[in-house]
């Protein structure tokens, strides 16, 4: 993570477009902007990308030969290939320019000057939400969120957290508790609970809709799954 | 009547007949409508469109289920451009273009208008094409039917670096994303040798990843996480007026709408140019030749008619690798070349003599797919604009839960649930930083084809890897392939060497990087299938922005030129 420091210091200069905005840059809980959030350096990446290929190589060249009858090319011969190009192009990637580099570059261009705004209303945004959430922690109750604060687009804005990477990570945690819940409670409460709480969590404002769609939908998909397509979902406590 | 012999009206006859029949009619009618809505949705392309139609086309009828497939991809791209005109937020890469007049005019209140001409010239675009693909293919396809394994391989790495070397500004993350496919294919029990590989004793992974979980998690995942970190950012809805056009304004789409269908046609048939690269291709070409060019950017008719005939065109010409070499030519085709595998259907040049119904079945139902599109969406554009009204906050799980019934349908596992959220996390990094897609997914469905292709090149030859260089055709084919990647490669030097970079290139990869309206992240991952996804950053807001955004990068962006 500590590249995301370095991109947001490098990348400061792009953002800047908002006046008002307070610098919290510094401060040790900044919340990451959408738009560096999962980026990483080309190093980072090219040391990533190394570390995997050195791993399939390893494993490419431990794989037995086969040798009940003479083949011209192993099974093994493309994986090595494989891994030898993937290194080359992971240490090629290392030496790459840092987008926030080439961004720098061009940030007098007139493109670039169009999409400021849109990114430091987007801050603001945020940073609103920010003093909510410190207060209570993040446990926001649902009535405070329940209006789904229009964003610019006209739209709620999606999910609770702050810091889009927790965001993402929670989102990623509650898929893997419904996949990790799929067969033991069942297709259609799996899936009504997940529906349920994703899209209140999520912030729809209408929580009736949001309820009967939850319980009306995986139910229609069960029933069109089992009974039309003959693909059977699991059941769960469910009697049928 | 003996002009039209090279059409093989016959043959078309003979496809009509199974293209008619209520069910394929059914079928198309489903794919169309699906793939219009889904790629209306913001942030939903025509390749997440395909993989999430793909677990309702098992157990299909081949024909059926590619009649049906055909028929999301050229609605998804339909689609693409309803929201393109009304949000400013192409759902789809192609129809980027089309926002650059189309939502100028939605702003002056023309935007029944703009629909319209889209609908009629997507209209224009796919059935010019369609007679295109019924004279090429059978050419191409019994040229092809001398091709050897030595030829094929050839064939395979030049759509694999075609699709890389068109499909982004980073030819080292592209090729990243094509080896690391073909890595993922390579997972399981080797076909000849009966040797396991890489599946760490997992049972799960003797049989390999199923296409489907990959497809389904890089693409539809990965964009609803995608929305999720954007917080689900959209353009500035407009209602949709009087769809009707003067005769005037038909007149002037005339000429642009049929020039572009050829343009179309022939860039979607070259490997790796998809959709995407002919609609900037068209709109540049007809910017230069129109008399009011200048005015394009604020809301002509013609910026909207030249990339939306051209899109469609493109999509159809797409077809042609498909059908008669078996190798796609872009992402969106190689997640249809997927779906035909699993359906036990292995397209090539032996399909026209071994399976003519499937071919002619289907081109036929690419002449009723353009008018089924035509019929359904002229009367119902008002209607499928509120499907734009689709609260995102309801769209992100629902997306989710149709990739888990999709995949679970297919494998009843929950390993491959947990495969798929792993490659939805993976798609999401490459998409957080620009590495595209399609060429992972090109690699994972011919990686496997590759390998014995190569083995058998090899067993003729006696181990002499000499005969991918000796044999004609396939040193030729490698040579495209080299050459293909040149211009992406002297970019790259270019960039090293001029510490500035170009005003318009460094400001489209700005906001690319930035990446703050959703659509400009989707491009960068549907940007694989197409060259100039970087475009798209700039029409974030008004309408100088698309003004701006349209000056000079099309051509700029646009590689496939030599």
């Amino acid at each position: 993570m500590s590249d995301d420091t370095t991109a947001r210091r490098d990348g400061a200069p792009a953002e800047g477009a908002a006046p008002s905005r307070p610098r919290r840059a510094w401060s040790p809980r900044t919340p990451v902007t959408p738009e560096r959030a999962f980026r990483f350096s080309p190093r980072t990446m090219g040391i990533t990308v190394g570390l995997f290929a050195l791993g399939y190589l390893a494993l490419a060249f431990q794989m037995p030969d086969y040798t009940a009858v003479s083949v011209p090319v192993q099974p093994s011969t493309l994986p090595r290939w494989l891994g030898v190009a993937l290194l080359a192009l992971a240490v090629l990637l290392f030496f790459q320019r840092a987008p926030e580099q080439e961004a720098a570059a061009g940030s007098a261009a007139p493109g670039s000057g169009d999409g400021t705004p849109t990114a430091g209303g987007d801050t603001e945004a945020s940073a609103t939400e920010g003093t909510d959430a410190e207060g209570t922690d993040g446990a926001q109750s649902d009535g405070e969120r329940s209006g789904g604060a229009p964003s610019e687009g006209g739209e709620p804005r999606l999910g609770r957290l702050d810091d889009p990477r927790l965001e993402i990570g929670l989102f990623v945690a509650a898929l893997v508790a419904y996949v990790a819940l799929f067969e033991p409670l069942g297709f259609i409460l799996s899936t009504a609970l997940y529906l349920g709480s994703m899209t209140w969590y999520l912030g729809y404002p209408r929580h009736l809709v949001n309820a009967v769609v939850a319980l009306v939908l995986p139910f229609a998909f069960y029933a069109g799954m089992t009974w039309g397509l003959d693909v059977t979902l699991p059941s769960g406590p469910l009697p049928f | 009547m003996g002009m039209l012999d090279f059409l093989n009206i016959d043959q078309l006859m003979y496809g009509f007949g199974i293209a008619l029949t209520p069910e394929n009619l059914l079928y198309v009618f489903i794919g169309v409508l699906a793939g219009t809505i889904i790629g209306m949705l913001p942030g939903l392309g025509p390749m997440s469109a395909i993989a999430l139609m793909i677990p309702i086309a098992y157990g299909m009828d081949p024909t059926s289920a590619i009649i049906m497939l055909a028929g999301v991809y050229y609605g998804a791209i339909f689609g693409g451009s309803t929201s393109s005109i009304l949000l400013n937020a192409p759902g789809v890469a192609g129809t980027v273009a089309t926002s650059f007049d189309g939502y100028p005019m939605a702003l002056k209140g023309q935007a029944g208008k703009a629909l319209a001409i889209a609908a009629i010239c997507s209209f224009v675009g796919g059935t010019v094409s369609v007679v295109g693909l019924m004279a090429i293919a059978p050419v191409l396809a019994s040229f092809a039917v001398s091709f050897g394994p030595v030829e094929y391989f050839a064939l395979m790495v030049l759509g694999l670096t075609a699709v890389v070397s068109l499909g982004g500004r980073n030819l080292v993350k592209g090729l990243i994303s094509a080896v690391v496919g073909v890595m993922i294919a390579l997972v399981g029990i080797d076909s000849q040798t009966a040797i396991v590989r890489f599946t760490f004793d997992l049972p799960e992974l003797y049989e390999g990843v199923e296409f489907l979980i990959v497809a389904l998690g890089v693409f539809a995942l990965a964009e609803v996480l995608v929305m999720l970190n954007q917080r689900g950012k959209g353009g500035v809805r407009k209602g949709v007026t009087s769809l009707r056009l003067s005769r005037r304004e038909v007149g002037q789409i005339t000429g642009p709408a049929l020039r572009s269908s050829v343009l179309g046609f022939f860039t979607g048939v070259l490997p790796g140019a998809g959709a995407t690269v002919a609609s900037f291709l068209s709109y540049s070409m007809e910017k230069k030749i129109a008399r009011d060019g200048d005015t394009f950017g604020q809301g002509n008719p013609k910026g909207v008619a030249a990339p939306e005939a051209a899109n469609n065109a493109a999509a159809v010409g797409s077809f042609v690798p498909l059908m008669t070499l078996g190798v796609p030519g872009s992402g969106t085709t190689a997640i249809l070349l997927g779906a035909l595998m699993v359906l036990g259907v292995q397209p090539g040049p032996m399909m026209l003599s071994d399976n003519p119904g499937m071919f002619w079945g289907v081109v036929a139902s690419m002449y009723i797919g353009s008018v089924v599109l035509l019929i359904l969406n002229l009367p119902l554009i008002p209607l499928f604009a509120k499907v734009l009204n689709t609260p995102r906050t309801m769209l992100v799980p629902l997306v989710v839960v149709f990739c888990v019934v999709g995949v679970y349908g297919l494998s009843f596992s929950v390993f491959d649930l947990g495969l798929l959220a792993a490659f939805g996390a993976i798609g999401f990094l490459m998409r957080r930083n620009e590495f595209p897609a399609a060429p992972l997914i090109l690699g994972l469905i011919l990686g496997g084809l590759m390998e014995t292709n190569m083995r058998r090149a090899l067993q003729i030859s006696d181990g002499a890897w000499s005969v991918f260089l000796t044999e004609p055709i396939s040193a030729g084919l490698l040579a495209v392939a080299v050459l293909s990647m040149l211009p992406a490669l002297l970019r790259v030097l270019r960039r090293r060497h001029t510490p500035v970079v170009p005003a318009g290139a460094a400001g489209a990869a700005t906001v690319a990087d930035t990446a703050d309206a959703p659509a400009s992240t989707e491009e960068a991952l549907v940007g694989a299938e197409n060259g100039s996804a970087e475009v798209s950053g700039d029409r974030t807001g008004t309408g100088s922005t698309t003004a701006a955004g349209s000056e000079g990068e099309p051509g700029e962006q646009a590689p496939p030129r030599d």
